[in-house]
């Protein structure tokens, strides 16, 4: 079995983030990068299933700049066999980082392609289902739960107020969501293998594509919480203010 | 009045984990040099390692290991920190040094006697005169250190913390690392990765300060020292600010007790940036001395607190500093199969406030003592003693040795300390002939005195939750306890515990001592004075970006 897995370079979830000077970007200065989270649930996925399957190949498509090759580096080192970074400063348009990618994936005879359901920077949910629409593949999107057996893949997916259950034909497209497992951490055997592991480098550029953001914004400030009283006597006072003040009951 | 002596409810060191009589396993991957810990010292060594086996080339590509238990280079590492560029010269010839990873020069620099509201301006003493060196974060310089060692080909493992030295004989093969993914209880839970064994011809440990096994190492091989190390616990703080600051302040006085050694910094870390803090030994009298707070109320000091208001806490860090100097050095650098070089031999000279570049130099001298070893094809104790030499006949042990009671001068009160700092400035060290005998800070006994408890404002002043809160500090809940504590703790130890430590770990419920172990930031304090800590889950602690 061949699995692609499609990666992110975001900054850590952690991160304090300065809007730039610009109003549209964020500062990258100090910010610490990580894989997406996400990504990570789908990198997982993909080694399980062939450690499962005892064959096959894991590769693992970042689009970005070449910074996103310690990203890559990462993955190889959790237990993906080889890396491909198709360079570009990619764009605010998923249309157009879906097109790159499916490009790259098109044609190479993938059984399955993992994605993370989004990105933790963008929050955009797009990529991974425009993708597989441009391959013309079956996407089951924010899977919890994923087996794989016989050509043929069963998901769980996390609804409102219960689990939906699918089944579809591989080749097929997957973006997952928390739940679905645990992702491994590298290990120092890993993290020496990942060093020797291939990582091609292919640049690609970018449609302008028709979405562009026109400016950034940080929340804002939260209010100081507010302590009403201490035990049953300050439960009136804190029900009418949640009333009257927070208006949320 | 209550009087404690730490030391009477402190646990030994547990040398039975810490050191370990059995080979790597089979499975061990195989280096010929590991550093333990990638600070400035471990870095250093690695990258003037590769360096010199790539000019030899008689040894073919050495493997050289790092180890290091943060999550991330530099986030466990913190200073104040104004560096000697020194070794960073010698040790990146090509790289301009207005390309090394500063924040700026020092411009300007003042020295204050603080009193509760007030400061007079003091002559800034000999020893503490700055120009020519550089305001930086060290978990910035830590970070692109890394980056260079990288590029050099040396294997950097961050997350990966040692849990013990493998030994055969009197000799260190090797290390394993801990275990991940344990439950509470220690038992293996969801996630769970087991320990790896690492072997090498040379391990060198740059622990940092109280590094354990460094001080289990000094223990199983009986390599005393002629006074104990003493350590003093700085916390930091890194602020945005509206105004700038034009110059590095350090002052003394308020607002410690006169029979406490210490001070504050404030450092401008670029035009919209300033790092203050707080030092002071962990040898004060008062039982209910706590940095943390002291730190919070030197905020408010209309010295400081100009700069300070409407700006914005970025990021809060602590840490100890082995202040004993040139007496507190062990007997021995160096051993069969180990090095030690950094802050966890102890090479820090107080009445200057520098430590990273001696670090630096002695990673360096390190790497080449090792270099030489391994060309001999004798990694033992009689070949890497020129380390020893090489580190002795240095400018690092000179300036200690100059300086080599200075701090030991402050044990009797301030006052009487600064006049004899000024006189043995004035004689090189020679006055007062001799060495003035110290204690371990755990063996140095603590007054209970009332003391009124402090409330932070939440915009200049903060609690030690919301101050491990930015660190980074993200520890998993479900962690087993990494602290060693005593087993009957009483409760005006527990109050003594709850203010050594700044980051809340320890705490006075009732008549009983609480421990938190997710808070730890791995400052080691109260492994000066108290309970015990080991190495944890790899990744654990604080996560400092500007410390």
């Amino acid at each position: 079995m061949k699995i692609a897995v499609c990666l992110k370079r975001v900054p850590d979830t952690t991160a304090k983030i300065v809007v730039g000077g610009d109003g549209k970007s964020i500062d990258e200065s100090g910010v610490k990068f990580v894989p997406n989270p996400y990504d990570e649930y789908a990198l997982e996925a993909a080694i399980a299933l062939k450690e499962k399957a005892g064959a096959g190949e894991t590769v693992v498509v970042a689009l970005g700049t070449d910074a996103a090759q310690e990203t890559i580096r990462t993955a190889l080192a959790m237990g993906i066999d080889r890396g491909v970074l198709l360079q570009s400063p990619g764009s605010a348009d998923g249309f157009e980082v879906a097109k790159a990618i499916a490009a790259e994936l098109k044609g190479q005879g993938y059984d399955l392609i993992l994605f993370g359901k989004m990105a933790v920077d963008d929050y955009n949910h797009q990529v991974g289902v425009m993708v597989a629409e441009l391959l013309e593949l079956p996407c089951v999107s924010a899977v919890s739960a994923l087996t794989v057996e016989g050509g043929a893949l069963t998901a769980e997916r996390e609804i409102e107020g219960g689990v939906e259950q699918l089944a579809c034909q591989l080749p097929a497209v997957v973006t997952a969501d928390k739940g679905i497992n645990t992702p491994r951490l590298p290990s120092l055997k890993g993290i020496m293998a990942a060093k020797k592991k291939p990582l091609e480098t292919k640049p690609v550029s970018l449609g302008a594509g028709s979405i562009t953001v026109t400016s950034l914004a940080l929340p804002p400030e939260r209010q100081a919480g507010k302590i009403v009283g201490e035990g049953p006597d300050a439960v009136p006072a804190l029900v009418q203010l949640l009333r009257t003040e927070a208006k949320v009951i | 009045m209550t009087r404690i002596l730490p030391v009477k409810h402190q646990p030994g060191l547990p040398l039975d984990r810490l050191i370990k009589a059995e080979a790597p396993g089979a499975e061990a991957i195989e280096m010929d040099v590991l550093f333990v810990g990638a600070g400035p010292a471990g870095l250093a060594g690695a990258i003037e390692l590769a360096r010199l086996a790539k000019a030899d080339g008689s040894l073919g590509d050495l493997n050289i290991g790092v180890l290091e238990k943060a999550g991330g280079l530099g986030e466990h590492n913190l200073s104040g920190a104004v560096v000697n560029p020194r070794p960073f010269r010698e040790l990146f010839p090509d790289v301009p040094v207005e390309q090394l990873p500063f924040r700026q020069p020092v411009s300007g620099e003042a020295v204050y006697l603080l009193t509760e509201g007030g400061s007079v301006r003091i002559p800034t003493p000999p020893t503490m005169q700055n120009h020519g060196n550089y305001v930086a974060s060290l978990s910035e310089i830590v970070r692109w250190m890394g980056g260079k060692a990288e590029e050099l080909g040396v294997n950097l493992f961050a997350g990966f913390p040692v849990d013990s030295l493998l030994v055969d004989g009197t000799r260190v093969v090797g290390v394993r690392t801990t275990p991940a993914g344990l439950d509470r209880e220690g038992n293996p839970a969801d996630g769970y990765a087991e320990p790896t064994d690492l072997s090498a011809k040379v391990t060198v440990l740059t622990e940092g300060t109280r590094g354990p096994l460094a001080q289990a190492w000094r223990q199983w091989r009986g390599v005393g020292s002629p006074n104990p190390q003493i350590f003093a616990l700085g916390v930091k703080e890194v602020w945005d600010v509206k105004k700038p600051l034009d110059r590095i302040i350090h002052t003394l006085g308020w607002p410690l007790p006169k029979d406490a050694f210490g001070g504050t910094f404030m450092y401008p870390m670029g035009p919209s940036q300033v790092a203050i803090g707080l030092v002071v030994g962990l040898d004060a009298r008062d039982a209910g001395l706590d940095v943390h707070e002291l730190l919070q109320k030197t905020k408010l000091h209309p010295l400081f607190r100009s700069y300070l208001e409407g700006g914005e806490l970025v990021e809060w860090g602590a840490k100890t500093i082995p202040e004993g100097g040139f007496y507190a050095l062990p007997d021995r650098f160096s051993g069969d199969g180990l090095l030690m070089a950094g802050d966890c031999l102890g090479t820090v000279e107080v009445a200057s406030l520098k430590g990273i570049h001696y670090a630096v130099q002695s990673g360096m001298y390190a790497a080449r003592a090792a270099f030489q070893a391994l060309k001999a094809g004798d990694t033992g104790a009689a070949k890497l003693a020129a380390y020893d030499e090489m580190l002795r006949g240095s400018y690092v042990v000179a300036d200690m040795k100059k300086r080599r009671n200075m701090r030991l001068a402050f044990k009797n009160g301030f006052y009487l300390g600064g006049i004899k700092s000024v006189l043995m400035t004035l004689t090189n060290g020679a006055f007062p002939g001799g060495q003035i005998h110290s204690e371990s800070d755990a063996e140095e006994p603590r007054e209970v005195r009332p003391r009124t408890p402090f409330v932070p404002d939440n915009t200049l002043t903060f609690s030690k939750v919301d101050a491990v809160f930015k660190s980074g500090n993200a520890t998993r809940d479900t962690i087993p306890s990494h602290l060693v504590v005593g087993s009957d703790v009483p409760p005006e130890v527990a109050d003594f515990l709850s203010h050594v430590c700044p980051a809340g770990v320890y705490e006075r419920v009732g008549d009983e001592l609480r421990v938190n172990p997710p808070n730890c930031v791995d400052c080691k304090a109260t492994d000066v004075v108290g309970p015990r800590w080991t190495p944890r889950e790899g990744g654990s602690g604080p996560k400092y970006r500007v410390m």
